[in-house]
């Protein structure tokens, strides 16, 4: 059975419609990329899963039905835009949103420590929230979001404010939930992130879904037979076999002339006695994928329009 | 439940807790209380309580100036020293003995008229000692009877035709309830409605609502603030009243008048009734408001609104004296926000019918629930708008009657 299941959810503000047509599905322990780009509609849906808004048309099945009072205490928040309380200290600003998920004092005071010291917050925890950098107030915000061990975790741009450190740190926090078969929705415009953390992902651009799957799927549904290589040799300007040469840094993107398979490129390098320092086939990047995938998605929006 | 407790437990306790809290809560009657002091003392150290001469050519004077049993702090007592002498009298007030004496010629009793010698002005309590002397010599040499009787006048009492209503005239204390349940009600709409502003208006820009409402519903919320917030209010009220209580314990014997107060337990009741639902819907106001407003300046500037309608029976006092039934009273005790100041005050000066009582109490629930409604509302879309201010039609708008 799948935790949320978002079916065709609409939601318009006015004149704006932020989200037009909206649906997919997201499993147990698994993380999820909501991706698009800016004003794409990400928050305004997540929103909706959240029950902040109604959705015009459409519905949102959380943990098999509507959401209630009781299903929002199983489920931990990180908003795009942070919000703790500025003139407050860190433990008593954190103990006040655990209270309000119905964690009880003696649950709060065994967990709070913990979750500091894995965050590494333990020497900040008298300090108020103003007094701490951008990424230390990410990272409460994120224990606040998950200090009462909430089944689905719904986070908006998690490593918007982190160095490399913390961003792996977050990293390695959000796997070992998915291993204790969390639900993970995570929004953002990392595609790096996504592609070493996301099991499956959606993309949406002007309130519709563009693309959905996982993630391998999606990269194998847009993978060419372009090949990747590296040589110290000078290539001929015409290589047999190939259509086009690129330069992309240390390495030349072949394209092969139809019906040529990478195996056959490879022996024409060997045929014309080119040394190879590697070779690989070209996976498209995910970063490729969202560029190309919003660019057909806006000709194709501008075109119907 | 627990949600709305918790909330209006932290809201309680971040105020209550503050140092900052108890700095203003005690300053305000203690600074009340200092420069009181200060200006007795200065007034009581400027004033001159030499003696005054009296030099009687009419021989008027049969009963000297009765000395008071009782002499000392806030009673002023000047003595009148009589002098047979005009030449003598004015050497003691050249010499600084006296601060300057009268002279009751021998055609007094025709004229009514004396002259009083000094270089400085008398004082209104010399100018009341000596008409004191003069009347009191005047009316004992008529032998009129009853003479302590005619002194101190006579006492009216007033009584309602149906006899409901009754009052021994002395009038004051009848409007000394509804001007504090007036007074308690602006600083309960100042202290714990402007502290309710400033908690919404700080998660609007801190960004917690958004956290907030994943965990309870707006109205949840809200409710947990206005309790709060109204137990920070009613804390600094009920803390201000034991200080009364206990200056009005160390002064009771200066302090004989309070006991004409006619405090009856239903009256008081009624009246912190309409005192509480008067603040929790201007705290739903004060909330759809913050919830609207993006900064604090903002919504400052809009608070007054809420205090203006509350004061409005001050300005329309004479109205309810000459027809507590009339118009304007009676609009003004159906309008929630100015009800707890009007009922009380019309039900100082007339008989209010049970029905009309009631009425208000019913338009006070119905505004509370509309208000509460609204301010969910108001709350749910302040979420979209963070940087701007919500417009009231903004509340009924499609997207929020969904929400």
């Amino acid at each position: 059975m799948d935790t949320i299941v978002v079916s065709h959810i609409a939601k318009s503000f006015g004149e704006t419609q932020a989200v037009k047509d909206v649906s997919f599905s997201v499993r147990p322990g698994e993380i999820f990329g909501l991706l698009g780009p800016n004003g794409s509609g990400k928050t305004t849906s997540l929103r909706v899963i959240l029950d902040i808004y109604q959705p015009d048309k459409g519905s949102v099945s959380i943990l098999d039905g509507p959401m209630t009072e009781e299903k929002l205490n199983h489920i931990g928040y990180l908003p795009e835009e942070r919000g703790l309380y500025q003139d407050v200290e860190l433990t008593r600003n954190l103990t006040y949103l655990a209270t309000l998920k119905n964690m009880t004092k003696e649950q709060i005071e065994e967990k709070l420590p913990v979750w500091l010291e894995r965050l590494d917050l333990t020497e900040h925890q008298k300090k108020k929230t103003k007094e701490l950098s951008k990424g230390m107030q990410q990272k409460a915000q994120l224990i606040a979001a998950l200090i009462h061990d909430p089944d689905i975790i719904i986070i908006d741009e998690p490593f918007a404010a982190l160095d490399p450190v913390n961003t792996q740190l977050v990293k390695d926090l959000l796997k070992d939930l998915r291993n204790q078969n969390r639900t993970i929705i995570m929004s953002t415009h990392q595609m790096n992130q996504v592609e070493q953390l996301c099991d499956r992902l959606v993309l949406i651009d002007h309130g519709t879904v563009l693309l959905e799957g996982a993630l391998k799927e999606v990269q194998e549904r847009f993978a060419t037979n372009q090949v990747l290589i590296q040589t110290d040799s000078e290539l001929p300007e015409n290589l047999p076999g190939v259509q086009s040469v690129e330069r992309e840094g240390l390495n030349y993107r072949l394209t092969p002339s139809d019906g040529l398979s990478p195996r056959e490129i490879l022996q024409q390098l060997i045929d014309q006695r080119i040394s190879l320092n590697s070779f690989e086939i070209a996976t498209p990047s995910l970063d490729e994928i969202f560029i190309k995938v919003v660019k057909e998605g806006r000709n194709n929006h501008e075109e119907s329009n | 439940m627990k949600k709305v407790i918790d909330v209006a437990k932290y809201e309680y306790f971040k105020h209550v807790g503050k140092r900052r809290f108890w700095i203003a809560l005690l300053g305000v009657p203690v600074g009340f209380l200092l420069i009181i002091a200060l200006s007795i003392l200065l007034s009581f150290l400027s004033f001159n309580q030499d003696p005054v001469g009296y030099v009687d050519q009419a021989n008027l004077i049969t009963q000297p100036q009765q000395i008071p049993d009782e002499t000392g702090f806030l009673k002023i007592f000047i003595p009148l020293i009589p002098y047979e002498y005009e030449a003598a009298a004015r050497a003691d007030v050249e010499n600084g003995t006296l601060q300057g004496y009268v002279v009751i010629p021998p055609g007094y009793q025709s004229t009514y008229q004396v002259t009083y010698y000094s270089n400085s002005q008398p004082s209104s309590d010399v100018q009341n000692q000596i008409n004191e002397l003069l009347r009191d010599n005047l009316m004992l040499n008529q032998k009129l009877p009853y003479l302590d009787r005619i002194r101190a006048g006579s006492q009216i009492s007033m009584e309602s035709l149906d006899g409901s209503e009754t009052s021994d005239g002395t009038g004051w204390h009848r409007i000394f309830v509804p001007i504090l349940i007036g007074i308690l009600y602006f600083v309960l709409v100042m202290s714990g409605g402007g502290y309710l502003l400033q908690s919404l208006v700080e998660e609007k820009q801190n960004r917690t609502m958004e956290i907030m409402i994943t965990s309870m519903s707006p109205n949840q919320l809200m409710n947990g603030k206005i309790i709060g917030n109204l137990g920070v209010g009613l804390t600094q009220i009920l803390i201000w009243v034991l200080i009364m209580v206990l200056g009005g314990l160390i002064f009771r014997e200066r302090l004989t008048f309070l006991v004409d107060l006619n405090l009856s337990p239903g009256y008081l009741a009624l009246g912190l009734a309409l005192l509480v639902l008067a603040f929790v819907a201007s705290a739903g106001l004060l909330a759809i408001i913050g919830a609207s407003m993006s900064s604090m300046e903002e919504a400052q500037s809009v608070n007054g609104l809420i205090i203006l309608p509350a004061m409005l029976p001050f300005y329309f006092f004479q109205s309810f004296f000459t027809n507590p039934n009339g118009v304007i009273p009676r609009i003004l005790s159906y309008f929630p926000l100015s009800a707890p100041l009007s009922l009380s005050l019309r039900m100082a000066f007339t008989r209010v019918a049970t029905w009309e009582i009631a009425l208000v109490f019913v338009i006070l629930i119905a505004s509370i629930i509309l208000v509460f409604w609204m301010s969910g509302k108001a709350y749910r879309r302040g979420l979209l708008e963070y940087n701007k201010r919500l417009k009231l039609r903004d509340l009924f708008a499609k997207e929020v009657t969904n929400g």
